[in-house]
């Protein structure tokens, strides 16, 4: 049966419905005066609110505060920055005094998924960072803000491009198809994997890939990001937890004055490093010795280009953040409004969003009520030049910008690009000949209800819906000499559609009996994800203007349908968490959820992922001496899924191929009926169990606090795109691989208050983790790592295999070159492991903060060890062959040994360690010291970003990771002509009202 | 007070409409066919599904994988590593030197795609969405044929899965012979239902003509495919000799004859050879594998063919090819046959590397590794200027075969013989009649004609020169005969087992 019931529609009913009403109830006045209870003097401002209610009011400057209650109030809750809360029971009296004692400051909250819990209750491994803790500058997506500040935690942008893909690995790489980012949950509502974007397609210069989908959120309306990394803690999320959760909490209106924010900033970027190409008569001599000095001269085309200047730019962004909240005892509400403007380093290339958004609160019928929402929407337009992941022997735009011959003149004597042919197109041939920009708007809400049933007893429901609108356009004029373009230009649209929507309905129950506390979550959610695509593709355009071609489009003579979409998934919860706390020493939380995923077949459909964590607070122990401030012993076992596969890959079905424009852009190869999955009942989610021992410590009133966790995941049934067995329906097969990937590891994060006067603080903090993997029990090998370029068909430099590590580099090993300037290859021209691999097996992050005054400063370094890049880049251009052949290359490749008909095979000559420490982020700061009522602050900074990398790597930068997958399954840690990363200052001023 | 009965009414009714928007997890399929019943079978839509398995033959047109190894194989073609070109992880090399191994990509490639093609035509044939008519099964079974031919003779063996086993199924393994039986039994089956097509340049359908060519090879072939030993000594019967003649005439009869100027054949004036096209996909790659990239079409400067081979043409011979000096007009640069020497451009001039920026001169020598971009004899079927449907059965394939028949036995009921039929061929071509005719002169005969269209491995094998040596390819050894099973096959079929020799 299928009921097909509006749920929106209902929920929003039942949401008018529970806000219709008001009550009048009877009241009464307590007073009283609050003090302190070691110096006897009153405490000013302290809050007192009616429990269980929003109600409340803070004391005046004698300590002394008056309020009303209901008559059926029961409790007062007393709070006061730095003392513990105070609960006081209701009697007769409408007198209540109180003397509160200086407590720890334990009561930091992390966002746990269906609730939050006290830091120091916390049994599961989570990370929480808060908007102070931020990555400040030129931040383009959120991720960013916390790259290098949590241990165990590895993000890495694909390249420098504004709003580039960005890989999160949390606690290592488990699985081996490309749902290995984390669960994103925003404000509640869990996003789905899906790319919001399309990728790029660049007729025969390659494909691009699509940009990350979280630039629709505004860094700075972020308050604080939680992430969630063992299974004890992302078992509530199931079979999407397994690589991890993050938890991104979006900024509230705060009590009290409303507060107009209003924050500007200019960035500055240049390239942070630049290729060491040959200059024009280095090149000439170079080429010279390879094909005599006649040859030289017919090569020489007169000038002296150096193509990196005339294609990178120093790129101004401009950032402007409006804000506008407040709130009162009854609700809060915030509204803000972003432009962002970043140019990219390569010539027109950027990204501009424009994002607002609402989030409030309100409370109704005696607070028992209380309605929430959160909402933004973002249009985002990325402008996108041909930088491609798999560019032939022709290059991408960076290719061509490294290989282009320094001679050849950018124009001729008539103003006209000089375009020598369409295997060496002129890189600003391809800036000013091609058109490409992305266009998303996405717009992310929720609207929730909580309810108060009983004092004990609350149930909340929750509506949310996430839904993008993206057309990509990618333009290639027919004057542009470049593959499959020159002569017949090139066009290709593509849209994607995201429409999901979220019911999630739970109660929570708190009690306390006695010496034990006790927290329960129950809940149902519903998640529908409806994705939609469709593509079509241009040729044999009769004109050669750019905008002509994108806004007429029948100014081309073939068109071809490329191919289009829809699918809809959707997966369907049950959950519970019961949390037990024992005299506050034994704490248990206990965790179950049941997933039901259309992904999966009729045999599979539901999933079981439970949890258990057990914390036992030392510090409350006796033993425990003096020296310690806290004290903490976790200990977490769960079984979490991952579910992120292609739509119904158990059916038997079929579909037509993609429909194609031929090479010579004259015709449309339309594509065959062809058969999409096999069908395969079994298939299931893949299923990670993991061991979390964890130590949670503070030393002399935690002068010195962190965390010590050990990890052991293990991941199997791994869901993988693999051979089938031949006769089949498709080459490819989905399936649970019968095989384990193991990470395990430490992490350490430490916070360190050095100094501590009143005019000058001075802390460190710092995070380590070492994470270690390896796949066992796998019968079988898969390659990947797709090696591109001049004779590197069907290259490849990865494979994964049993007893290696996910991704381990497979290579010849070089050993030089012969008198003929030919390869060595001592072990044999054939691939094999050799000892390396992309992941670090270290990551750290240092930041030292320093305030004096109103100054403050931040100096933040983070570094990855262990790992080492293949570059594809060299490979593909730095080679004697390539010289020979009239491409630049750089200079160590001059005299090297290597002869110009030395084939270039994947080999360990193009592998380099790429361990790496970045002086990431520095940023000082200065809060203006004001006598104006109008404005309460006032703050100038100054930032910069990437001001110095120190590593050995000889490539643009160690921190990349291009598209490299082969069959789907992804790689790892190649850098093949990526856009470079950038240096950025930026200059800032926030100013509150 | 409170109304606490309010709120619970509400709150019954949440509870309520959240148990109704339980959903049992089916979601509707809008983008896709979804081709199975209630209980599994496979159902699909029958003409559909022969177009796609005739679009499928695309794949023949590639210069990788199923056409490389019928190729790079061999002694008329060789796939030198450029400098930095065409290295290619060694795919190239280590086809013409003879030390793939199964992990090698293209021995892979070809295994899945011919395997999932021949599936695909299962599927025609199990259709009932609407089913395929008797002609269409006809032709998905000499499609089948056609697939499963390719992989029995590259591997030896060929798996099979019925049409509605499905992944939980390894499929069974035909040995060779078993195959024979089972693809000739389908050609069998099919014949009556075939459509009797004569010769077209776009001939892209099965008819009894592609079944009676393909039976004929069959069994030409049948002691290869039958040996004991893959290697040989393959013991050819004069009753299956007789066989191929006979299925040779009948293409004769159904109005085949020779192209009275053999280039005609590549291009879109073919007449009177044609028997069957692949529609879909392109005969371009034929001519950009070899062309030079300053070229007009720029080539990949690719493959080329021996000196030793090209030596084996007399002069007069239409099949060497002719290069009339350019007239201007668009690819009037690129002769016909074989390009040798100083190339031109459409306008005339000197064509000059841009490279090495020397005038580009195709050299008789080629070096396996190592070879500078001006290397090699470069070879021009597919002609840019008028370049005709992929080719998949010719009739001069026919004709020849029909020659060695009786030259191995069989008895050609009009009498002719083998000396007769090959010099009839030779004078349509241009070249001398021959004195006599051996096997050596019969596979240089088919050599000469039919150099670069994907047979040439299954001619060297049959007359035992594959395991011979040549041009930069040393390695004799005789289980080379047979392609290994790809690795990954083997991982994933617990059926299958290993060739001979690897």
């Amino acid at each position: 049966m299928k009921l097909k019931i509006d749920f929106i529609t209902k929920s929003v009913l039942l949401v008018l419905l529970l806000a219709c009403s008001n009550f009048v109830l009877a009241q009464r006045t307590i007073t009283g005066t609050v003090i302190d209870s070691e110096e006897n003097e009153p405490l000013i401002g302290a809050t007192v609110t009616v429990l269980g209610t929003g109600t409340g009011t803070i004391t005046d400057f004698d300590g002394k505060y008056s309020l009303e209650v209901p008559d059926d109030a029961k409790f007062l809750e007393f709070s006061y920055t730095g003392y513990s809360n105070q609960k006081i029971e209701l009697g007769a009296s409408n007198v209540v005094d109180i003397s509160m004692s200086p407590g720890t400051v334990l009561d930091e909250v992390v966002v746990v998924g269906y609730g939050s819990v006290k830091k120091s209750d916390a049994t599961g491994a989570v990370t929480s960072v808060t908007a102070e803790d931020f990555n400040q500058g030129v931040v383009a997506s959120p991720e960013q803000l916390i790259q290098g500040r949590a241990a165990g935690v590895q993000i890495t942008t694909a390249s420098g491009e504004p709003g580039a893909g960005i890989n999160i690995r949390i606690r290592g790489t488990s699985s081996v198809r490309s749902g290995n980012n984390p669960l994103f949950v925003v404000d509640g509502v869990p996003l789905s994997g899906d790319n919001t974007s399309a990728s790029g397609n660049n007729g025969g210069l390659g494909a691009s890939s699509a940009r990350n989908p979280l630039n629709f959120l505004n860094p700075a309306d972020i308050a604080s990001i939680d992430i969630l990394k063992d299974a004890s803690a992302t078992a509530i999320y199931g079979s999407r937890g397994a690589n991890g959760v993050v938890i991104i909490t979006t900024k509230s209106g705060a009590k009290g004055k409303s507060v107009l924010d209003y924050g500007y900033s200019l960035g500055i970027s240049t390239i942070s490093k630049r290729y060491d190409l040959l200059g024009r008569d280095e090149f000439l001599a170079a080429y010279a010795s390879f094909n005599g000095q006649a040859a030289a001269d017919g090569l020489d085309g007169g000038a002296d280009t150096d193509w990196q200047d005339e294609t990178f730019r120093t790129a101004i962004t401009h950032n402007h953040n409006l804000s506008y909240g407040g709130g009162d005892d009854r609700g809060d509400f915030r509204f803000s409004l972003s432009y962002q403007d970043q140019e990219g380093i390569v010539q027109n290339s950027g990204l501009q969003r424009l994002s607002g958004r609402f989030n409030g609160t309100r409370k109704f019928w005696d607070d028992k009520l209380r309605i929430t929402t959160q909402f933004t929407v973002s249009n985002i337009n990325d402008d996108n030049v041909p930088i491609t992941d798999d560019a032939g022997f022709e290059g991408d735009l960076i290719g061509n910008i490294l290989k282009a011959n320094p001679t050849t003149p950018v124009r001729d004597s008539d103003g006209e690009l000089v375009q020598p042919g369409i295997t060496e197109p002129n890189p600003v041939a391809l800036l000013e000949l091609s058109e490409s920009f992305t266009n998303t708007l996405r717009a992310l809400g929720n609207i929730g209800a909580e309810i108060s049933l009983t004092e004990n007893l609350s149930f909340k429901t929750v509506v949310g819906f996430d839904r993008s609108f993206s057309d990509r356009v990618d333009a290639f004029s027919r004057d542009l000499a470049a593959p499959n373009i020159l002569g017949v230009g090139r066009l290709y649209l593509s849209d994607v559609n995201v429409s999901n929507r979220l019911w999630e309905n739970y109660f929570t129950y708190n009690q306390d009996f006695g010496n034990i506390s006790f927290n329960g979550v129950a809940g149902y959610s519903y998640q529908q994800f409806k994705f939609t695509s469709e593509d079509s593709q241009y040729a044999d355009f009769r004109t050669s203007d750019l905008n002509e071609m994108i806004f007429n489009l029948s100014s081309s003579q073939i068109a071809a349908g490329t191919n289009s979409s829809r699918n809809i998934n959707e997966l369907q919860s049950f959950f519970t968490r019961l949390q037990f706390g024992i005299q506050s020493k034994y704490l248990f939380t206990l965790t179950l959820r049941a997933d039901g995923s259309t992904r999966f077949g009729s045999d599979n459909r539901y999933g079981y992922f439970p949890s258990a964590a057990f914390k036992w607070r030392l510090i409350e122990e006796s033993f425990v001496p003096e020296l310690f401030s806290d004290l903490g012993l976790r200990l977490g076992y769960g079984i979490t899924g991952n579910q992120e596969i292609p739509h119904n890959l158990y059916t038997s079905r079929q579909r037509f191929n993609d429909n194609a424009i031929n090479n010579g852009g004259d015709q449309v190869d339309p594509g065959g009926l062809d058969n999409v999955a096999f069908e395969n009942p079994g298939l299931k989610w893949e299923s990670t169990s993991q061991l979390n021992v964890g130590l949670d410590f503070a030393f002399l009133n935690y002068r010195l606090s962190g965390s010590l966790d050990y990890y052991y995941k293990n991941t199997n049934d791994l869901l993988i795109r693999i051979d089938a067995a031949q006769p089949a329906p498709a080459p490819f097969q989905w399936d649970n691989l019968d095989a384990d990937v193991i990470n395990t590891g430490v992490e350490l994060g430490l916070n360190f208050v050095v100094v501590d006067k009143s005019n000058f603080q001075w802390d460190v903090n710092g995070n380590v983790s070492y994470n270690k993997n390896e796949v066992r029990n796998f019968k079988g090998l898969i390659n990947t790592g797709d090696i591109d370029g001049q004779g590197l068909t069907g290259a490849f430099a990865q494979r994964i295999a049993d007893g290696q590590p996910l991704f381990a580099y497979f290579l010849r090993e070089f050993g030089g070159y012969d008198d003929n300037g030919i390869s060595v290859y001592p072990n044999g021209d054939f691939q094999e492991f050799v000892g390396s691999s992309p992941l670090p097996t270290w990551n750290a992050g240092l930041t030292n903060t320093f305030r004096y005054g109103n100054f403050d400063l931040s100096i933040f370094f983070s570094g990855q060890f262990g790992f080492s890049i293949y570059s594809n880049t060299a490979n593909a251009f730095f080679t004697a062959g390539s010289l020979a052949n009239g491409r630049n290359v750089t200079a160590d490749i001059v005299n090297n040994g290597e002869g110009n008909l030395n084939a270039p095979d994947v080999s360990t000559r193009f592998l380099e360690k790429g361990d790496f420490v970045r002086l990431q982020n520095v940023s000082l700061g200065y809060n203006v010291k004001l006598n104006s009522d109008k404005v309460s602050s006032l703050r100038f900074f100054v930032t910069g970003q990437n001001l110095a990398l120190f590593t050995g790597y000889s490539g643009q930068d160690p921190e990349v990771n291009v598209n490299k997958a082969i069959n789907d399954v992804p790689s790892l840690g190649i850098d093949y002509t990526p856009y470079p990363r950038s240096r950025i200052f930026t200059l800032g001023a926030n100013v509150s009202f | 007070m409170f109304d606490y009965k309010l709120l619970k009414t509400l709150f019954a009714f949440a509870v309520v409409s959240m148990v109704f928007s339980c959903t049992d997890l089916k979601v509707d399929e809008v983008d896709s066919r979804v081709t199975e019943s209630a209980t599994g079978e496979f159902t699909g839509n029958g003409p559909d599904l022969l177009a796609s398995a005739y679009n499928d033959l695309s794949t023949f047109t590639a210069q990788e994988n199923t056409y490389s190894l019928f190729t790079h194989s061999s002694d008329i073609m060789i796939p030198p590593t450029r400098g930095v070109d065409w290295g290619d992880n060694g795919v190239w090399r280590t086809l013409h030197a003879h030390t793939w191994d199964p992990t090698h990509s293209f021995v892979t490639e070809a295994w899945n795609i011919l395997n999932q093609r021949a599936f695909k035509c299962n599927q025609v044939l199990a259709s009932s969405d609407p089913a395929a008519s008797a002609q269409e099964k006809a032709e998905a079974k000499f499609l089948r044929a056609f697939y499963m031919w390719n992989v029995m003779d590259l591997f030896g063996k060929v798996p099979f899965r019925e049409v509605n086993e499905g992944i939980d199924v390894d499929p069974r393994v035909l040995t060779r012979s078993e195959a024979f039986d089972f693809i000739e039994t389908d050609l069998m089956e099919a014949m009556p239902d075939l459509p009797d097509l004569g010769p077209s340049a776009t001939i892209a359908q099965a008819s009894k003509a592609s079944a009676n060519a393909l039976l004929a090879r069959l069994y030409l072939n049948k002691a290869v495919y039958t040996a004991d030993n893959p290697g040989g000594p393959y013991k050819f019967e004069a009753a299956d000799m007789d066989k191929v003649i006979e299925f040779c005439d009948k293409v004769t009869a159904a109005g085949f004859s020779l192209e009275a100027n053999y280039f005609d054949n590549f291009s879109t004036d073919a007449t009177t050879e044609i028997i069957l096209t692949s529609a879909a996909g392109s005969a371009q790659n034929r001519y950009f594998m070899t062309l030079h990239y300053d070229q007009n079409p720029s080539g990949w400067n690719g493959f080329t063919t021996l000196a030793d081979f090209y030596d084996k043409f007399e002069a007069d011979d239409q099949r060497i090819g002719s290069y009339p000096p350019p007239d201007g007009s668009e690819f009037s640069g690129i002769g016909r046959g074989f390009l040798i020497g100083q190339q031109f451009t459409d306008a005339g001039d000197v064509l000059i590397d841009s490279r090495s920026q020397k005038p580009l001169q195709f050299t008789r020598d080629v070096p396996l590794s190592g070879a500078a971009t001006d290397k090699g004899i470069r070879a021009i079927k597919y002609h840019p200027a008028n370049q005709g449907n992929y080719i998949l059965l010719r009739y001069a394939d026919v004709f020849l075969m029909k020659a060695e028949a009786v030259l191995r036995g069989g008895t050609d009921p009009g009498g002719q013989t083998a000396l007769q039929i090959v010099n009839e061929l030779r004078t349509t071509r241009g070249a001398s009649a021959l004195g006599s005719v051996d096997e050596a002169a019969m596979l240089d005969e088919r050599g000469r004609e039919l150099w670069w269209e994907g047979i040439r491995r299954v001619d060297q094998v049959r007359f035992g020169t594959f395991s011979s040596t040549w041009d930069s390819k040393t390695n004799t050894d005789p289980t080379r005969v047979l392609f290994p099973i790809p690795q990954q096959a083997l991982d994933s079929n617990p059926n299958l087992v290993q060739n001979d020799g690897y």
